[in-house]
């Protein structure tokens, strides 16, 4: 066929005429998609609190600026980091202020059953710790839960494997193992948080075991995690052996979302085996026994006035209820002002997913009604 | 009309892409054995065209959207009546977040058309700890059904 004979080479001419830019267009977007192998991101959040009682002036800090850097060496294997500023700035003399790296870790990730992952990780325990990013979670500051039960942002030198659990459906697990805590740091008040070792020349003595199973599907979120390991530190008054002073962490929480409803709970129990050595080596009051936890609850109200609205405006209450002295030794008096609960009502504003703004009106109470306090807070953060 | 044979305009694998066994699986998975797999170009962009025999089962498509810092890479794919068959992760390469993978997650996609809103919150609910990359997938979804029903009804993909 004579058309076809002048006519294919021509088409096909035009044809490559033309699609070459939209190619040259597209090919131009793939290169920008696979360049961006470094990743800058961040998050902060400036949180006031006014509580009540005399002499007890409002209080306005810049808690947390978070500078996140990613790289993607090749599809398989990354590199994440965060590098934190806490309360603004570091000076002599002045006990406030911290840098720290909170996480660095390299992921290789063999499958999606399989990522070998090591560096400094976030302990898989409870919702917070590995999600504490300040638009994620209502209220100003973090729950009081997540700062004495579970001692947030709980990091620690490790290595392990995470992954979607082959041949479950909607279950995913996390397993490291990490160094342990040291019980030299822990409290009544505060409970294991000071025997983390967040990564600077940690003790090896005591390696630790932690993990975490969770089941997802739209909408609905449950987890349960673990942390197993000693804490003796090979100190000689409280035992040298690798899982002297135990500590056992379990906790189990969920997450439910649906239209403008939200409900998240979280419960966790800490055990601290040979408590009394470890009072006995550091004269403390350390507890056996830790535990508590909370339950919130939070609506989009403003759905209710303009429903097509992307922005959300969720008003919450939180019910916290914990105690870092929920069993204790021989030897030391039970504390009741350290059986806490604190009452969390307030407002989340949300205009776009990245940035959040909070308030609310706290009710600290404990079982002794020693030091109670009504607290009024305001708070702003991002995330990127 | 821009209808070129897939080799004609065959690139290089790029790091955002699935491996070709993985798209695949995805078309066997969605559409059955013993099909037939055109790769055309309709507006510079790959679409493969799915047939058995003289009839035409649907049209898929690999994209990647962005979730918190890496490309996720998804395969789309419609029937002739441009109604989302469905929707597969294909690589997926964040810390957290995997669980859009999930087909429990993924079903809610099956059957929409252009015309559903798609968007989190409206007809699609997010999974907690997965905000971000339910979020990214759910645009990037929305945006290739627009486009794939866009080219349809132009009558550039038949």
């Amino acid at each position: 066929m004579p058309t076809r004979s002048t006519a294919g080479p021509l088409s096909l001419v035009a044809s490559l005429l033309i699609i070459a830019p939209a190619l040259h267009a597209q090919s131009l977007a793939d290169r920008a998609v696979e360049q961006n192998h470094v990743t800058i991101g961040g998050y902060g959040e400036i949180q006031y609190a006014n509580a009540s009682g005399p002499a007890t002036p409002g209080r306005v800090d810049l808690t947390r600026f978070v500078i996140y850097l990613a790289n993607a060496f090749t599809d398989k294997l990354s590199v994440r980091s965060e590098v934190e500023i806490e309360d603004a700035k570091i000076e002599n003399g002045s006990p406030a202020g911290e840098v720290s790296v909170e996480q660095l870790f390299l992921d290789y990730r063999l499958s999606d059953a399989f990522t070998l992952r090591t560096g400094l990780l976030l302990a898989p325990v409870g919702i917070i710790n590995e999600t504490h990013e300040p638009t994620t979670f209502n209220g100003v500051a973090r729950p009081d839960f997540d700062h004495d039960v579970i001692p947030t942002t709980w990091r620690e030198l490790g290595i392990g494997a995470a992954g979607a659990l082959p041949g479950v459906a909607g279950v995913a697990y996390r397993v490291y193992l990490m160094n342990g805590l040291r019980s030299e740091g822990f409290s009544a008040d505060e409970g294991i948080r000071e025997g983390r070792q967040e990564g600077q020349d940690a003790s090896f003595a005591n390696p630790s075991l932690t993990g975490r199973l969770e089941w997802a599907r739209p909408g609905l979120k449950i987890g349960g995690s673990f942390w197993y390991g000693g804490s003796a530190d090979q100190n000689p008054a409280i035992g040298t052996g690798t899982f002297a002073a135990p500590v056992t962490v379990l906790a189990a929480d969920a997450r439910y979302d649906r239209g403008g409803l939200s409900l998240r709970g979280v419960v966790a129990n800490v055990t601290v085996g040979d408590a009394s050595l470890i009072n006995g080596a550091f004269g403390g009051q350390v507890a056996h026994r830790i535990s508590g936890g909370y339950a919130e609850a939070a609506y989009d109200v403003l759905r209710l006035v303009v429903p097509a609205s992307s922005q959300r405006l969720d008003a919450f209450a939180r019910y916290e209820n914990y105690d870092t002295h929920a069993g204790v030794p021989a030897g030391v008096v039970r504390s009741d002002s350290l059986a806490r609960r604190i009452t969390t009502l307030g407002l989340t504003y949300r205009p776009v997913g990245g940035v959040v703004f909070k308030g609310d009106y706290q009710l600290r109470r404990n079982r002794a009604g020693i030091g109670e306090s009504n607290v009024v807070r305001l708070g702003v953060g991002y995330q990127f | 009309m821009l209808l070129l044979a897939g080799a004609a305009i065959a690139a290089p694998l790029r790091a955002q892409e699935a491996p070709p066994k993985k798209v695949t699986a995805a078309i066997e998975r969605l559409f059955g054995k013993a099909t037939r797999v055109d790769t055309i170009a309709v507006d510079g962009r790959r679409v493969l065209r799915i047939a058995r025999g003289d009839s035409l089962l649907g049209f898929a498509q690999v994209r990647n959207v962005i979730g918190r810092d890496q490309p996720i890479t998804f395969l789309v794919a419609i029937d002739p009546a441009n109604r989302l068959k469905d929707v597969d992760v294909l690589v997926y390469r964040e810390p957290y977040g995997g669980e859009v993978a999930y087909d429990t997650w993924r079903k809610q996609f099956r059957g929409k058309g252009a015309d559903a809103p798609l968007e989190i919150g409206k007809d699609i609910r997010s999974i907690s700890g997965a905000t971000i990359s339910s979020r990214s997938v759910t645009l990037g979804v929305r945006q290739a059904l627009s486009e794939l029903t866009a080219w349809r009804q132009q009558g550039k993909l038949k």
